[in-house]
């Protein structure tokens, strides 16, 4: 459930969802999954624009390798159609597997980068790779007017919020 | 039946893909237990193995297509699109590979529907026909709302596998089609192979069977092979069902293809694309905990925020582009130095009057607001105690302009207000290498070439990005609204900045407060002496500043600013040369008028007014573009002393600070470059317009691209600045936007 939601109440000095950014998907390509490196105003002045990008890029080229059509693909759909799918049962997708290392990769930078920054990175995956949602969040006690945004629905990793659980 | 839920057991969907199964799985056991022991005896054992496996993809196939996800996307969470929801146009465009693709708003889904993505109509997801239209919805009667279910890519919805087609599972439905095509005409053929050659007894059942087989397996042949053909044609053009029917591609043009190879490959090599729904939820696990980071100076995006009406004081002098020169040449000395200690606050909250200013100098304000703007906004400390730095400004604003560049610091201290407290200045200086320290003193108070030099070395970029990010459609309207609100409070302040009185509202100039430097700052109300004096200070300071800050991160974005800076670039060159004196050739192109700007801060206050208003005309445009660091060097100062202050801008860039030398250096090439540009406040207009022209185009273009790559583009020339304004080794002058002067100690 909300690790954050309890680590909010227990310190002494929380931070309070205050917004979402919403880094929008990059159809310059075509429809393969690249989002757009442009910095958000918001994060003006929350993280330096080359770490953001750093991090889309990185992103984008992970989505560019799951898409890739090359041999392995290739090698992995021959195997599927010879074993009738069953294959699918037991063995994890070429697709799959870059998943989890996005899911790792934005888990890590959320850890070093973002969350020492009071942002919070969301998969895209769970927004149906259409966005990278970025929570912002300020510090409720040095900041009165933080307004813990977005409440109910909180991030997406925030699940239910407090209420919810 | 209103009260129904959503989902209704609808027997009758289910009819063609019952019969579809029973005939196929049917038919096919009747071949293989009727004519293949015939087959297998009398001709080869092979059939009856060929022909079971080809049946077992036939299978394989048709469950995949049947029962898996086709690449639904989950629904929004309303926080995503809070602001869209009411102000969302219907469509938003994107420009994939050229061509223009029209994306919906799906108000039930809550999200512009993805290119290529749609709701299947069929699938009970949506209620009303043709999808989650969102408004129509409602409308719908008897019908309760659904959730939408947006598929990818979606090409039709089969009614033989009752199941949409869409992203995920085209694969299996096309292979479905082409192993039961095959199937088809093995069965068919064995069958009459069976039947012609009289295997076994003509009249036996086992060929009425094969016979009834073959009747059956000849009337789907006909449908099954024309929609085989069909995708195969879908395939090889790239292009869906759903498009296909629906003529959106019938001109010829269609963005999603790849050519006939790749398409095809695509479709049946590519790894299978996850679903959606149904993913277990990821834990967070990483917490986020206060305090927090922020990102410093140093990355050059002194995001000034716009509300801060920074150099209050200061920007009193540039009302217009004339008064602008005139309070300029004046106010360069009045500049209020900057608040002696740089506050990261604060200067985060200039960074954002800078940013702002940038874009609102660039492309709100072009014209009614003296280029200065970025000048001023960079300056510290002004957010805060506007009030104390007004008075100090005035007096000193000139003068500490040009020594900002030397010392934040210094220009804190000015005299009056110690306590200024915004001190953005300051900050820069602390965070970022001594050449951005060095700017962000100039910028505020000088001139807006100056702060926007002083952003470009600092990585501009940043903000130029921002500007740019919030002019594009990519930035949500949010952002950009507020860009604008603050472009107005700039403008305001700009104009305030014109009024050479210590009037408060001078201090709402957005550039930030400078607060007067103690040292070196000079107000154009100083007498020259002081100004004078503090010129030396500064020059002590930046000398000593620049070089330990070298090293600073800073963000490169010459490109940025470049775009914008341009015109005002060559509209400084232009000033610059028509009022000063011609400086030593390589200072025009160094900038290295830093000295000479030294001179010039006296001078200006002596004779701001005239001066100045030329050298803010000049100078706005140089303003506008905070990157246009270079520019301001090149701006030519009203009158020789002035003059020297636009130069310095550049020179110091060069040696003091790599950041600083990029940009100014940058801009000094494009000065070099576009010398030609009109005099004076012509000059100051044209940048003032260009950029905004600029900018709007940028922001057309970005917006349908959803990646700025307009923007880049721009600036490109921009790039490596090797603008090479020498360090003229003691003060540089740089006269910014508002016709101050900026002492930049190299």
């Amino acid at each position: 459930h909300c690790p954050q939601v309890h680590s909010l109440q227990e310190l002494r000095r929380s931070a309070s969802l205050a917004t979402k950014v919403f880094v929008q998907r990059d159809y310059s390509d075509g429809t393969t999954c690249q989002f757009q490196t442009k910095f958000p105003p918001e994060l003006e002045s929350r993280i330096e624009r080359q770490l953001f990008e750093e991090t889309v890029k990185t992103l984008n080229g992970f989505y560019a390798e799951a898409e890739k059509i090359g041999g392995s693909s290739y090698l992995e759909g021959c195997l599927a159609c010879a074993t009738a799918y069953f294959i699918f049962l037991c063995m994890e997708t070429h697709y799959e597997k870059v998943l989890k290392k996005i899911s790792k990769y934005i888990q890590d930078q959320n850890e070093k980068i973002y969350a020492p920054r009071g942002l919070l990175l969301t998969d895209p995956l769970e927004r149906g790779m259409r966005v990278i949602e970025i929570s912002i969040y300020e510090d409720r006690c040095s900041s009165g007017s933080s307004s813990s945004g977005s409440s109910s629905s909180s991030s997406g990793g925030g699940g239910g919020g407090a209420g919810g659980r | 039946m209103p009260a129904a839920s959503g989902k209704r057991f609808k027997p009758s969907k289910y009819v063609p893909v019952s019969a579809a199964a029973i005939f196929l799985v049917g038919a096919t056991t009747l071949f293989f237990a009727f004519t293949c022991p015939g087959l297998s005896l009398y001709v080869s054992p092979v059939i009856p193995a060929y022909n079971a496996v080809v049946f077992l993809f036939v299978l394989a196939n048709f469950s995949m297509a049947t029962f898996m996800d086709p690449g639904i996307f989950p629904r929004a969470e309303e926080d995503e699109d809070k602001e869209d929801d009411f102000r969302a146009p219907l469509y938003k465009t994107v420009e994939i590979k050229g061509i223009q693709v029209r994306m919906k708003w799906c108000a039930t889904c809550r999200f512009y529907r993805p290119p290529r993505c749609s709701h299947c109509s069929v699938c009970d997801n949506c209620v009303e026909v043709r999808s989650c239209r969102g408004l129509r919805r409602a409308e719908s009667p008897g019908s309760t709302p659904s959730p939408c279910s947006p598929r990818q890519e979606f090409d039709h919805h089969c009614p033989w596998v009752n199941n949409c087609i869409g992203r995920r599972n085209y694969r299996y439905f096309f292979l479905f089609l082409l192993s039961l095509t095959t199937h088809i005409m093995g069965v068919f053929g064995f069958g009459l192979l069976y039947v012609l050659y009289q295997v076994e007894e003509l009249s036996g059942v086992r060929m009425a069977v094969t016979m009834v087989v073959m009747c059956v397996a000849g009337l789907f042949f006909i449908p099954v092979a024309g929609l085989t053909g069909f995708h195969v044609v879908l395939v090889a053009r790239g292009r869906t069902t759903n498009e296909q029917v629906t003529g959106k591609f019938r001109g010829g043009v269609n963005p999603f293809t790849n050519g006939c190879c790749k398409n095809v490959s695509r479709v049946l090599c590519s790894s299978p694309a996850p679903r959606y729904l149904g993913r277990p939820k990821a834990e967070q696990t990483v917490l986020v905990r206060p305090p927090f980071l922020r990102p410093e100076v140093s990355d050059g995006q002194i995001t000034v925020k716009i509300m801060d009406n920074g150099i209050q004081t200061e920007l009193k002098r540039t009302k217009s582009k004339g008064s602008l020169e005139v309070t300029e040449s004046q106010s360069a000395d009045a500049e209020p130095p900057p608040p002696p200690k740089p506050d990261l606050s604060r200067y985060t909250g200039l960074r954002t009057h800078l940013t702002l200013a940038t874009t609102e100098d660039s492309s709100l304000l072009g014209k009614d607001s003296p280029p200065t703007p970025t000048m001023y906004k960079y300056r510290p400390g002004y957010s805060s105690s506007s009030s104390s730095a007004a008075l100090p400004h005035s007096t000193s604003a000139k003068l500490s302009r040009v020594n900002s560049l030397k010392e934040p610091n210094s220009i804190c201290e000015s005299g009056q207000k110690p306590s200024y407290r915004s001190e953005p200045s300051l900050e820069p200086e602390s965070f970022r290498s001594p050449t951005f320290g060095k700017s962000f003193h100039f910028d505020p108070l000088s001139s807006g070439s100056r702060s926007s030099s002083l952003k470009s070395a600092q990585g501009t970029g940043f903000e130029t990005g921002h500007l740019q990010s919030i002019r594009s459609e990519g930035t949500t309207s949010t952002s950009y609204k507020s860009l604008v609100n603050q472009t107005r409070n700039g403008s305001l302040s700009y104009d305030s900045l014109l009024t050479p009185s210590d009037s408060p509202d001078f201090e709402s100039v957005q550039a930030g407060p400078e607060p007067e430097p103690p040292v070196g700052y000079t107000s154009p109300f100083l007498s020259a002496r002081i100004a004078q004096q503090r010129e030396t200070d500064l020059h002590g300071r930046f000398a000593s500043a620049a070089s330990p800050k070298h090293a600073a991160p800073r963000e490169p974005s010459p490109v940025r600013y470049d775009n914008l800076s341009r015109h005002i670039v060559a509209s400084i060159q232009e000033r610059e040369k028509l009022l000063q004196q011609p400086p030593a050739p390589g200072r025009e192109e160094d900038v290295g008028l830093a000295d000479s700007g030294i001179q010039s801060t006296p001078g200006s206050s002596n004779a701001p007014r005239t001066s100045s208003s030329s050298d803010d005309s000049k100078r706005s445009p140089l303003g506008k573009n905070p990157l246009t660091r270079p520019a301001l060097p090149r701006f030519g100062k009203p009158e020789p002393p002035p003059a020297l202050r636009v130069r310095s801008l550049g020179s110091p860039d060069q040696p003091a600070a790599p950041h600083l030398g990029k940009s100014v250096s940058y801009s000094s090439q494009k000065t070099a470059s576009q010398a030609g540009g009109p005099e004076t406040e012509e000059v100051a207009l044209q940048p003032l317009l260009a950029p905004k022209d600029e900018v709007q185009m940028r922001t057309a273009y970005s917006k349908s691209n959803g990646q700025p790559k307009s923007l880049g583009s721009a600036p490109a020339g921009a790039g490596p600045m090797p603008l090479s304004s020498p360090t003229r080794g003691g003060v540089k002058k740089v006269s910014g936007v508002g016709g101050t002067t900026y002492e930049i100690s190299v």
